[in-house]
C-alpha cells in the first residue's frame, strides 16, 4: 500500500488542500504557500490546468513538494491534455521524480478555459485512465506490454454528488472503483445535505471518501469551515478536500479552519 | 447523410478570382439535400459570382455543371469534356467529392466552395443535427442508440464527467448530456446492466489512415465477368 492510502487508513480523518501551479515559471508563491500549509494538512493535490486554463504542468510542482514538504502530494492528471502515451508517460515520470498519489480525472472541457480553440484529447476517459494506471502498476501498459520496472501508485478518482441526474453518476462511482480508485475526492460541495443524499443514493462507495469544501472569497472561509465541521460530525466522509479557487490567503485561511 | 454548408462568398470570389472561365460543379446527392452544393445552389452561386466579377470589373466567366455524385468516377466521367474548356473547377460537393474531382483532373485548379460539417440527420426544415463520428468502431448497440463518442464533447465512454447540470452538459446548457440520454434510454428499454461493464479505450488507429473498405462478394461477382 502507497503513502497516502495509508494515511488514510492510519489517521481515519485526513485534510487535504488544492494548490495550482503558476500562470508562469516562478514555483516561489506556491512553495511559499505550501510551506504555510503543508504542516496542518496530510495531503497537498496539485491541480492540472485548472477549469482548462493554462498553468505550468503540475508534476514540476508536485516533485519539489514531495521533496520538501511532510505532507503527502497528490498530482492530479487529466485525459483532456494527454493521449494514453502521454498519460502513461507522465505517471511514469511522476513516479520516478518520487510522486506516486494520482487524481485522475476526464477534465473540464476546453471550451470552459482560456484556449477554446484548442482541440480536447480525451484519448481515455477517466475510467480507462484508472485502468491504464492500475495495468502499470502490474506492470504493463494499456497493451499488455511489460514495463522495465512498475510504479507503486495510489490511485485515486473524482467524484461529483451535486451533478444531475444522480444515477448516472452513481454507475460510473461503480466503474471507477472496479478500474481501481483507491480514494474519492468529491467536488466542491454545496452542503453536507447534498452528501448525504448521494450516499444514501449510492450506498458504500467501497474506497474513502474526500469531501470537497470550498471557500468562495475571504468572506467564504467561515461558511466553508461550518460546512466542513457538519460533515465530519455527521461522519460522511473520511477527509476533507479543501480549495478556495486559486486564492492563497483564502486557502490559507481555510487550511488555518479545518486543518490539523 | 453527408451535411454540408456554403463558404462565405467572399472566401469563394477571393479563391476563383484570378481565372478567368470557371466551372461551378454541384453535386447531386447529399449537398443537394442540405441545400448547399446542388444543382439550384451551383447555379446561384455562378450568378452571383458573375455578378461580383462585373462589379470589379473582371473578365470571367462562370458556367455550371452538376452530377449525380461527385464521388463515383461514373458520374465525374460525365464533366470530363466540361471541364477541359475551363480555367478552373469550382467544387460544390463534400470534402471527398472535391478530392476525386481534383484527382481526375490533376493539371487543373479544383477549388472548393463548401465546407463539409458532419454526418447528420434532418431534424426540421432547414435543419440538420451531426449524429455520427465514423469512428469505425459502433457502440450504439450498448449504449441506447445514443452515440457517446458524437454526443458528449469528451467522448466519454464509461458514463457522465461530472459536469452535468440538471441533465445538461457542461459546455452548453442548451445541450443534452449525452449519458443523461442513455441512461435514460437504457431504463427504458430494460438494459441498465449494459452500462455496468468497464468499456476499454477505444482503437483509434484506425483514424491514422484514410479508410479502404472492400466488399468481398461484390468484388467477385463483377470479376468473374472480366
Amino acid at each position: 500500500m502507497t503513502s497516502f492510502a495509508q494515511a488514510i487508513k492510519d489517521k481515519g480523518f485526513v485534510v487535504t488542500a488544492e494548490l495550482d501551479p503558476p500562470r508562469g515559471v516562478d514555483l516561489g508563491p506556491l512553495m511559499e504557500l505550501a510551506g504555510r500549509v503543508g504542516q496542518k494538512v496530510d495531503a497537498l493535490v496539485v491541480s492540472d490546468n485548472q477549469g482548462a486554463n493554462l498553468r505550468q504542468a503540475p508534476w514540476w510542482a508536485a516533485h519539489r513538494l514531495a521533496e520538501t514538504t511532510p505532507a503527502e502530494v497528490i498530482l492530479t492528471l487529466t485525459c483532456r491534455d494527454r493521449n494514453r502515451l502521454a498519460l502513461a508517460g507522465d505517471i511514469l515520470a511522476a513516479a520516478a521524480s518520487g510522486v506516486d498519489n494520482l487524481l485522475l480525472v476526464s477534465g473540464d472541457f476546453v471550451s470552459l478555459g482560456d484556449h477554446p480553440q484548442a482541440k480536447p484529447v480525451y484519448d481515455l476517459d477517466s475510467v480507462q485512465a484508472l485502468m491504464l494506471a492500475r495495468g502499470l502498476t502490474q506492470g504493463q501498459d494499456l497493451n499488455g506490454q511489460e514495463l522495465a520496472g512498475a510504479p507503486a501508485l495510489c490511485l485515486g478518482a473524482v467524484l461529483a454528488p451535486e451533478a444531475r441526474p444522480l444515477a448516472p453518476q452513481i454507475v460510473k462511482l461503480r466503474k471507477k472503483r472496479a478500474a481501481g480508485a483507491g480514494f474519492f475526492i468529491t467536488r466542491p460541495l454545496s452542503g453536507p445535505d447534498a452528501l448525504k443524499t448521494f450516499l444514501q443514493e449510492a450506498g458504500d462507495p467501497g474506497a474513502p471518501l474526500i469531501a470537497g469544501v470550498e471557500a468562495k472569497g475571504p468572506e467564504g472561509v467561515a461558511a466553508a469551515a461550518e460546512m466542513a465541521r457538519a460533515i465530519r460530525a455527521a461522519g460522511l466522509a473520511q477527509g476533507l478536500h479543501l480549495s478556495a479557487s486559486g486564492a492563497p490567503e483564502t486557502l490559507a485561511s481555510l487550511v488555518e479552519a479545518c486543518g490539523r | 447523410m453527408i451535411v454540408a454548408e456554403r463558404k462565405p462568398f467572399a472566401e469563394i470570389a477571393q479563391a476563383v478570382a484570378g481565372y478567368r472561365r470557371v466551372l461551378v460543379v454541384g453535386c447531386g446527392t447529399c449537398v443537394a439535400v442540405c441545400l448547399a452544393g446542388g444543382e439550384k445552389e451551383a447555379g446561384i452561386l455562378a450568378a452571383q459570382l458573375d455578378l461580383a466579377g462585373q462589379l470589379a470589373g473582371r473578365d470571367q466567366r462562370f458556367a455550371t455543371a452538376c452530377v449525380e455524385r461527385q464521388c463515383d468516377r461514373e458520374f465525374l466521367a460525365e464533366l470530363d469534356a466540361a471541364a477541359r474548356e475551363h480555367d478552373a473547377l469550382l467544387s460544390l460537393a463534400c470534402g471527398a467529392g472535391v478530392q476525386f474531382l481534383a484527382e481526375r483532373h490533376p493539371t487543373l485548379p479544383v477549388l472548393a466552395g463548401l465546407n463539409t460539417t458532419f454526418i447528420g440527420v434532418n431534424q426540421d426544415v432547414g435543419v440538420w443535427d451531426e449524429r455520427c463520428r465514423a469512428c469505425s468502431d459502433c457502440l450504439l448497440s450498448l449504449t441506447g442508440g445514443v452515440c457517446p463518442v458524437t454526443m458528449c464533447p469528451k467522448g466519454m465512454v464509461n458514463g457522465p464527467c461530472g459536469g452535468a447540470v440538471d441533465g445538461h452538459c457542461e459546455t452548453d446548457p442548451e445541450r443534452d448530456c449525452a449519458w443523461t440520454v442513455i441512461h435514460a434510454r437504457l431504463a427504458d428499454s430494460g438494459r441498465l446492466a449494459n452500462l455496468e461493464a468497464l468499456v476499454p479505450p477505444r482503437d483509434h488507429s484506425r483514424a491514422n489512415l484514410p479508410g479502404r473498405q472492400t466488399h468481398a462478394a461484390y468484388l467477385r461477382r463483377y470479376s468473374s465477368h472480366d
